[in-house]
């Protein structure tokens, strides 16, 4: 068995994820319907954040609407991250893990094409926003490089923190349990987050908390590049974040998912 | 020629001290089919597990075509064919869909795919049904598409765990056909199920397996041969009253002919040489005792009472599952 094989039978598995999704109608809604009403709502009730002395010089920008995109995107990351445990719980109840670890495959790419699949439906959502958002005025500052920039780091993310949904998908083998804890755990993270306020707009205990939530880097990334441009400093902490958090959630899923699937 | 599974004292203990197979020995000759018959939680689940590489055994050793499973399951993966008893089929897939992709798990060529999936789908009676998502497929319709998906690779041996389980007598009838037909291509088939009849039928040697230990073992006309008889089971109208009971078996064994009395539900088994010419005697002598039959049956040794003689009761056939959640999902889906 060599690497290539590892990088195919993935691909297969990740083929299969993408199928179910995309023929799942839980899914159109959560991308479409979701960050509709996330921006229309939300933006409409705290638009006058934006008239706030200072939001400007602050954010670079006077529409709570651009800014807001951000926390838009992370919302959607999030949701759809946190769904990543739940098909590894539902193929363990159903029988068809079984069925993979029967075949003649490197059970590795079981998690690998999995998690693959969630980082692409991740990168399909947020295309979708960013489609509604230009609907609605926000436009890129930092151009098509920055357009891919903010889909790798998307993508990047949504992997990384869907890691946390796999690890409890798989200490507790169970699809409510899964989501419920995997949503009360990382939920309230967003608004303890500079996603949807400029920091010193925060109360000082929770811009304490934003400085080491990571959230705050990936909206300062999300937040450069449709505002301002790229800028490698606030880009790089951000990659650097989610590597770490992604290296912290895979390096506990892979050692229950060995435990898992080896038995 | 070498047999094709080979266990040695195999054993294995799910924490704290649940001793679900304790100990077998067995073998599977090439080219037969194979029987495990036992009731539900009797460790046929978990041996099968055992040899398809999905659970370690606590000790004892398995080979599969030679290959150990505890050294080398990669190896054994390529050897064999799986159809468990959950069925494991991907509802949002349609049902060629399903086979296409495991056609791609077993590393099959892309040019090979279409056909194989094609003929699969004849083969298993899913022809007309192959488009529409397996979510929509009967119990029977999935237990097809879970063995052709199985069948891929065109594997020696094939691992059917309760293969019939839930399904009508024309649908188990179909797949008892298609499980002969197999056989006769050449395919070594492993079974279990908790059924006698289907035992009987398919089965060229079987083990019988209750509380993780193999009882008995042999094909399954030799089994009943060895029942040495026909067998009379009795009723009494003052049903469970033991010192009646006892009082009958004391003078049913004390018959000539008669060659063993065993309790049999709230009454008795006799097994006797040429039952039928016996049975007035035992009226005859039961009435002398005082003891009242309600109901009398004559048969010919069964698998049960194979089962009933080497465990000392009868074999419970559970449909229902103990109440899982998990479980129920699964069951619902399965007998839709």
């Amino acid at each position: 068995m060599s690497g290539e094989n590892v990088l195919f039978e993935s691909y297969v598995v990740f083929g299969r994820w993408i199928r179910k999704t995309l023929r799942n109608p839980p899914f159109l809604f959560f991308s479409l319907v979701q960050p509709i009403v996330w921006f229309v709502l939300f933006t409409q009730a705290f638009q006058r954040i934006a008239d706030i002395p200072g939001f400007q010089q602050m954010t670079g920008t006077d529409s709570y609407l651009t800014y807001f995109s951000a926390a838009v995107i992370i919302q959607t990351v999030i949701a759809s991250s946190m769904q990543s445990g739940m098909g590894m719980v539902q193929d363990m109840e159903s029988g068809f893990l079984d069925k993979l670890r029967v075949a003649p495959i490197h059970r590795s790419s079981i998690l690998t094409g999995k998690v693959a699949s969630d980082g692409f439906r991740i990168l399909l959502q947020t295309v979708v926003i960013l489609i509604l958002g230009a609907a609605l005025g926000v436009t890129i500052a930092s151009g098509i490089p920055g357009l891919l920039l903010l889909l790798f780091i998307s993508a990047a993310f949504g992997m990384a923190w869907a890691g946390i949904s796999m690890f409890i998908a798989l200490a507790t083998r169970n699809s409510e349990a899964t989501l419920m804890i995997s949503l009360i755990t990382t939920f309230p993270l967003l608004f303890l987050s500079t996603a949807v306020m400029p920091k010193s707009f925060l109360p000082d205990w929770v811009q304490t908390v934003a400085t080491y939530n990571p959230l705050s880097y990936v909206a300062d990334a999300f937040h450069t590049l449709v505002i301002s441009g790229v800028d490698w400093s606030v880009l790089g902490s951000a990659l650097l974040v989610i590597l770490a958090v992604g290296t912290v959630t895979y390096a506990g899923a892979t050692v229950l998912f060995r435990r898992t699937v080896s038995s | 020629m070498d047999p094709i599974v080979d266990v040695s004292d195999l054993k294995k203990t799910f924490e704290p001290d649940i001793r679900a197979v304790d100990g077998i020995s067995f073998h599977v000759e090439r080219g037969e089919i194979f029987g495990f018959l036992g009731p539900n939680g009797a460790g046929k689940s978990t041996t099968i597990k055992i040899l398809t590489t999905l659970v370690r055994p606590t000790s004892g050793t398995a080979r599969v075509d030679g290959i150990d499973v505890m050294k080398n399951p990669a190896a054994v993966r390529r050897v064999i064919g799986y159809a468990a008893q959950e069925v494991g089929v991907d509802d949002e897939l349609t049902g060629r869909e399903n086979l296409r992709l495991s056609c791609r798990l077993y590393h099959m060529p892309s040019g090979q795919i279409d056909d194989r999936v094609k003929e699969l789908l004849k083969t298993v009676d899913l022809g007309e049904a192959a488009d529409r998502r397996a979510g929509t497929y009967s119990g029977g319709m999935r237990k097809r598409l879970d063995l052709a998906a199985a069948l891929i690779h065109r594997p020696k041996l094939l691992f059917l765990d309760e293969p019939t389980t839930g399904l009508d007598p024309q649908n188990r009838r179909a797949l008892w056909d298609y499980m002969k037909s197999l056989n006769e291509e050449g395919t070594t088939i492993f079974l279990t199920t908790q059924y006698m009849e289907e035992a009987d039928r398919l089965a060229d040697r079987l083990s019988i397996i209750d509380l993780g230990t193999i009882v008995a073992e042999g094909n399954p006309a030799a089994l009943k041969a060895d029942i040495g008889a026909d067998v009379v089971e009795i009723a009494f109208k003052e049903d469970g009253h033991r010192d009646l009971q006892a009082r009958a078996r004391g003078v049913l064994e004390g018959l000539a002919g008669v060659t063993g009395v065993r309790d049999y539900e709230d009454g008795l088994a006799v097994y006797a040489r040429g039952g039928s010419a016996l049975v007035p005697h035992i009226v005859r002598a039961l009435d002398g005792a005082g003891a009242e039959i309600s109901r009398l049956t004559l048969a010919g040794p069964s698998l049960d009472d194979v089962f009933i003689k080497h465990t000392g009761h009868k074999m419970r056939v559970e449909e229902v599952r103990p109440p899982s959640r998990t479980i129920y999902g699964r069951r619902r889906r399965r007998t839709r």
